[in-house]
């Protein structure tokens, strides 16, 4: 029995000390916690009243601060990641370096306002704070720092060893010629719609999934949100909500749309909703619906750009746009 | 209940051992067997309370025949009697649809409902009516300890098919409820290792054949590496998922001082088909040669009756499976590879053991896709795939590395039923892949490691099962529970 104790506990800590300081993903995590690193350093840069956008992928993919930022007249940050990364990482990361008059803007993804709890703790933010971010990781949960610990399991044991191999390989990701990369303010671009053409056939077969009301309430992210927005209400941070983009075929149903709503306005917070609620044709979309093609991307971001202009038309005082960093 | 989950392994299973051991020590081994039947009926009741009064009446039933075939001077009357009523009740609730579409294919579902493990408690019982009126198990057993060898949770769901005669005397035995340090620690690391094998490489490998297989049978086009490497990957899964489940009986049994039958002799190093028979499910393999083959006829006779009987208890182990005709094509084809392999052996010196363990892992392989696929048309477009009549395609990244390649590879950038469909999906696949397939074809199983080898693998594995355990999104239900 004594063997057997030995054995479980030697595997415990060979396990949790292999994905604390040796195993790591340099090239698919690596690539999240870049831009994660990328952006947090661009707000440190800003001293003066900001717009950090915050979201999963449709932040940057279908939101460009490079437009947004000379109509707003104020910097501008696009710091969605990615939807798996967990909202509270997020806002732990932004809360330091938002301000007095700094705007948050949030068009989250559906999906982030009802991912169980479970699901978000094991997120790659989860992965990448054990590994990379021990200072953020401790002034989590301890059920948080417990789930990274146990965040990684076999095939990202066997990917680590893949992807450290590629990195140190000088591995050239194919996904960069194929679909872009990301400018200063974070945002992406080289989406065209030329490229999104390849796609077409995938963007055609999504069936979008729309979450219920009861489970946008009910939500562990809507929490985290609403958290979030009275963390900010105190501290003289204005925070807006938003819609993600998605199919004009495929629309949010509207009680879920009056819950999503109320998460904002009930903490005192604004809301913003364009007229055609972020709904597009599958023609204006790259590969996902979360994803708008450039094009589409610059126009999405002129009109939410004027409408931000239009809701905090009483608080905002029209600068001179700050240049690119 | 599934014996990986954390309602058993935290819950039910220190429950049921302190209890058993409790009552053996202070009261008397009968109330730990009684317990241990509370405990068992619990077990089973856990997923649908609805089929207790149904193993409950299977359990009276077939003690009041055995006792009524051990005082009738008509004993073999009571026995078809015994086995009709039995089969009958497996034919209701798992064929009956099955049989009904054959004969009337318009005709509306019955829409019965599979009694959780009603083919392997009918096997049981079977074999003990069979080996009470053999004279193999000699004594009748109380009605308690009967009970107890029935609904025994570590075989209770999922086998392995124990022999009455291999069971019954150690239910019986006086020092059962005695615990014993090292029975329970021996117990404790079998299980935890077949724990293992279910959460981290099978679930793993499920995940991997669920998109290729699921392709499949959406009517997807799946190139060379798709379709060969989602087969690959559910022989893995069904191998590491009902050996690993087989493991955890032995261990769970080993903990309550029983010793289960070995159901799993890596399989996979078979040398020809034969011999993979006897190491894959060893005990229903056991069972059907002992209880259908054999009073068939066996080998005693005719070459071509011995053909036919063979097919007929492959076709029938097939059919066992599932009330489904994927089941049957499997059967059949294993059947098919018996016999080929029998004439091969009267005809030919033996081949090179390396060719023929080839050979046979090729055989067996094939033979999963009409298992796993959905549909015939599922299997055909899987073997289509595997063939390369829907082309060979690669990862750009690998064409570019290797650029020999392009002359048979298509370049894409990503394989969309392969793994997660993401730029390096194929050499994750692969990396898991080799090392599946190292593990079963270069390593001892867990019965035939060293204790030191043993502990060695609880090492390696014990954190991985405890992440899956208690961190995974999903835990896949074992796949033998469908039978």
């Amino acid at each position: 029995m004594r063997r057997l104790l030995i054995a479980c506990a030697a595997s415990l800590i060979l396990y949790g000390a292999a994905f604390t300081w040796l195993l790591d993903r340099p090239l698919t995590l690596g690539a999240l916690r870049a831009r994660i690193e990328a952006t947090v350093a661009l707000g440190e840069t800003i001293q003066q009243p900001k717009l950090v956008i915050l979201a999963g992928s449709n932040g940057p993919f279908s939101h460009r601060c490079e437009t947004i930022e000379p109509i707003i007249g104020r910097p501008c940050i696009n710091a969605g990641v990615a939807v798996g990364v967990g909202l509270d990482y997020l806002f732990t990361r932004w809360k330091p370096l938002l301000h007095p008059g700094d705007l948050v803007y949030l068009p989250l993804e559906e999906t982030q306002y009802v991912r169980p709890r479970a699901t978000s703790d094991l997120g790659p933010d989860a992965t990448i704070m054990l590994r990379h971010d021990h200072a953020t990781l401790v002034t989590l949960p301890l059920r948080r720092q417990i789930a990274a610990v146990f965040a990684s399991d076999l095939r990202a044991a066997i990917m680590s060893v893949i992807e450290t191999a590629l990195a140190d390989d000088g591995f050239d990701d194919p996904r960069a010629a194929a679909g872009g990369g990301f400018n200063a303010w974070g945002d992406h671009v080289g989406h065209t719609a030329a490229l999104a053409r390849l796609n077409q056939s995938t963007l055609a077969a999504i069936v979008p999934v729309h979450p219920t009301a009861v489970q946008i309430q009910a939500g562990y992210g809507s929490r985290l949100v609403a958290d979030f927005l009275r963390w900010a209400g105190r501290h003289g941070v204005r925070a807006i909500g938003g819609l993600p983009t998605g199919f004009s075929d495929s629309p949010i149903r509207d009680d879920s749309l009056t819950a999503i709503r109320a998460i904002y306005r009930d903490q005192g917070a604004g809301f913003l909703e364009l007229p055609n609620r972020s709904r597009y044709p599958r023609s204006a979309f790259f590969d996902t619906q979360d994803h708008l093609n450039e094009t589409a991307q610059i126009d999405h971001s002129v009109a939410i750009a004027e409408a931000l202009v239009r809701l905090t038309a009483t608080t905002l005082t029209v600068r001179t746009p700050a240049p690119p960093p | 209940m599934m014996f990986h989950t954390i309602a058993f392994i935290l819950g039910f299973l220190p429950i049921c051992l302190v209890g058993f051991f409790s009552l053996g020590r202070f009261l008397h081994t009968r109330w730990a067997l009684l317990w241990l039947v509370a405990c068992s009926l619990f077990f089973y009741g856990w997923w649908n309370p609805d089929h207790l009064p149904l193993l409950i009446g299977s359990v009276g039933l077939n003690y009041a025949v055995a006792v009524m075939l051990r005082r009738s001077d008509r004993p073999r009357s009571w026995l078809g009697a015994g086995i009709t009523l039995n089969l009958a009740l497996l034919g209701w609730f798992k064929y009956a649809d099955f049989l009904l579409h054959i004969v009337a294919p318009a005709a509306p579902s019955l829409h019965v409902t599979l009694p959780l493990a009603i083919s392997f408690f009918t096997f049981q019982q079977i074999m003990f009516l069979v080996d009470i009126s053999r004279g193999t198990t000699k004594t009748q057993p109380p009605l308690l300890t009967y009970a107890s060898f029935v609904t025994f949770f570590p075989h209770l769901i999922a086998g392995p098919i124990v022999r009455p005669s291999e069971i019954l005397p150690q239910l019986a035995g006086p020092d059962l409820a005695r615990p014993r340090t090292d029975a329970i620690a021996d117990g404790v690391l079998i299980f935890l290792l077949g724990l293992g094998k279910k959460l981290v490489l099978a679930d793993m490998f499920g995940g991997f054949a669920d998109t290729g297989f699921d392709a499949a049978a959406h009517g997807a086009t799946l190139t060379y590496f798709e379709a060969w490497y989602a087969t690959l990957a559910y022989a893995l899964q069904i191998y590491f998922d009902f050996s690993g489940y087989s493991d955890m009986a032995i261990g769970l049994a080993r903990m309550l001082n029983v010793r289960f039958p070995l159901n799993f002799d890596s399989p996979y190093q078979a040398t020809n088909i034969a011999d993979f028979w006897r190491r894959w499910h060893i005990t229903l393999g056991a069972f059907l040669r002992d209880y259908l083959y054999i009073p068939l006829g066996g080998n005693r006779i005719g070459p071509l009756r011995q053909t036919g009987n063979l097919m007929v208890t492959m076709l029938l182990c097939g059919l066992w499976h599932g009330a489904a005709w994927n089941f049957v094509i499997w059967g059949g084809l294993h059947g098919l590879l018996i016999v080929i392999h029998k004439q091969y052996r009267r005809l030919f010196p033996p081949m090179p053991p390396a060719c023929g363990q080839a050979l046979t892992l090729c055989a067996v392989i094939l033979a999963w896709v009409p298992f796993r696929a959905a549909s015939l048309a599922a299997s055909l477009a899987m073997l289509r795939g595997m063939a390369g009549l829907n082309g060979v395609a690669l990862p750009r990244m690998i064409v570019t590395a290797l650029p020999g390649l392009r002359t048979i590879a298509e370049p894409v950038t990503v394989m969309p039923y392969l793994g997660d469909a993401r730029t390096l999906s194929f050499p994750e696949l692969s990396a898991c892949l080799l090392l599946g397939w190292l593990i079963v074809l270069t390593l001892p199983n867990v019965h035939r490691m060293t204790v030191r080898t043993r502990h060695w693998t609880l090492t390696g594995s014990f954190a991985l099962s405890m992440q899956a355990l208690f961190f995974a999104p999903h835990i896949a239900p074992f796949l033998y529970f469908q039978f």
